[in-house]
């Protein structure tokens, strides 16, 4: 009786500890150090660890049966360990760092379904992120003809972040994908970024006004930044009667 | 038995001499108040007064009615003003309209550098007594990569290291609250925890 007691407090230290070997699947691989994930086409930061100190013992077999999953479905696992590492750091509690995991894990796949299984793990975050952030998937193919293998993470996270601002998504994809479709565009992508936050302040309709005459002095050669960030033009009234 | 005559004074009246009379003669024929009347009255008016000792409290504190409103008052402005508060408490944001000013003053830049090290700048309007920066690229460990204090005691910046890739980070102000650059890309709205900012670094031969 008193062995068993022992034995169940010596497993459940390990558990805290986070020393207890999964199931079905190396340590190695549940912390995102698995050779079968998608190759990142231009990540060489090395891939974070889950820090087992930083989260309850419940929280961390759930993540890291969640994390087996993912490896088991061919899915990056390190944007998955970053988002717990955030919720940890923003003191998430246990239900709500699962869920966010688990949510980004199936727009992850969602994801890999529009852009492509040879996507790289950049990109399939980026888009997981597009979606959750309620982007339509036709828009994210729009997207990914515009560019090739490992080319659409910024043209993903500017979509991301205008339509996020209040830009219609339809006048976003357009702006976003003629500019993509052009050769050494990722500046002017992040040009376009810039103009709309400026403009965003002063509404979503200042801030699709500019967007649309970026666009045009993009595409029509001249220099983008030269064009003038917000109009400041007087009003138009009508003539006195 | 006095004469108590009713005043019936016409709007009209031209006559104001004649109402002054009356007046002066209705006050004379008033009998004077008896003197349990006088007693009762000094008596409401002690008991009344605000600056009337009632009793004598211990210690020689005399315990009288204004003293205890006095201490009320000071109850108040003490747990208005909150003087125990620190100086970065006291001046930082406590309204969402304080929140929303300094957001929109609030600006940063990322600058690369080259050797593979990314400078990031924030500009905060309020007070802070220290900022950190925090990201996929520490763990999001909020110790990891605090920012130094620049010239103007406003301009915060920390120099990391990073590999080509996607990036998200935030800001944390004094371990406590998390802020993003309103002008640089930002993740997550209200599905994830809380806005972070993206950073794509692209690679040297692209």
């Amino acid at each position: 009786m008193m062995n068993g007691v022992v034995v169940a407090l010596g497993f459940v230290a390990q558990l805290a500890a986070g020393t207890v070997p999964s199931k079905g699947a190396a340590p190695s691989e549940a912390l995102g150090t698995s050779s079968s994930q998608p190759p990142s086409s231009t990540s060489r930061q090395p891939l974070p660890q889950l820090d087992a100190s930083r989260f309850d013992t419940l929280t961390l077999l759930s993540l890291r049966s969640q994390l087996e999953i993912a490896v088991e479905n061919g899915l990056p696992t390190a944007p998955l360990i970053n988002l717990a590492l955030e919720g940890s750091a923003r003191r998430a509690g246990g239900a709500k760092i699962l869920q966010v995991v688990r949510d980004h894990m199936a727009a992850m796949s969602h994801a890999r379904d529009v852009l492509g299984a040879k996507s790289s793990a950049d990109e399939l975050d980026a888009g997981a992120r597009a979606l959750r952030a309620g982007i339509d998937m036709r828009t994210l193919s729009s997207i990914r003809d515009t560019r090739q293998i490992g080319g659409a993470v910024i043209p993903l996270t500017v979509l991301t972040d205008i339509v996020g601002r209040g830009v219609p998504e339809r006048e976003a994809r357009d702006a976003v994908a003629a500019i993509a479709k052009m050769p050494t565009s990722d500046e002017a992508l992040r040009g376009l970024q810039l103009t709309v936050a400026k403009n965003t302040i002063r509404g979503p309709g200042m801030a699709v006004d500019a967007m649309n005459r970026y666009l045009r002095a993009t595409i029509s050669g001249a220099n983008p930044l030269a064009a003038p960030v917000s109009p400041d033009r007087k009003p138009n009234r009508p003539p006195p009667p | 038995m006095t004469d108590r005559r009713v005043l019936s004074i016409a709007p009209d009246d031209p006559d104001d001499g004649d109402i002054a009379a009356r007046f002066a003669s209705l006050y004379t024929a008033t009998p004077p108040p008896a003197a349990e009347q006088v007693e009762q009255c000094v008596r409401a008016v002690r008991a009344g007064s605000m600056h009337m000792a009632t009793r004598r409290a211990p210690f020689g504190i005399p315990a009288t009615r204004w003293w205890w409103g006095a201490a009320a008052a000071a109850v108040l402005i003490t747990a208005t003003t909150k003087p125990w508060r620190g100086r970065a408490v006291a001046t930082q944001a406590d309204s969402s309209f304080t929140a929303a000013v300094s957001n929109a003053a609030m600006r940063g830049t990322v600058t690369s550098i080259d050797g593979g090290a990314v400078e990031f700048d924030i500009v905060l309007p309020l007070a802070a007594r220290h900022v950190a920066i925090v990201g996929d690229f520490n763990g999001w460990d909020v110790k990891a990569s605090p920012m130094v204090r620049g010239r103007g005691d406003k301009t915060w910046s920390a120099r990391i290291p990073l590999a080509p890739g996607r990036h998200t980070y935030a800001f944390v102000i004094d371990g406590e609250r998390w802020i993003v650059d309103p002008l640089a890309p930002q993740v997550d709205g209200d599905d994830g925890y809380g806005p972070a900012n993206a950073l794509v670094l692209a690679t040297p031969s692209s």
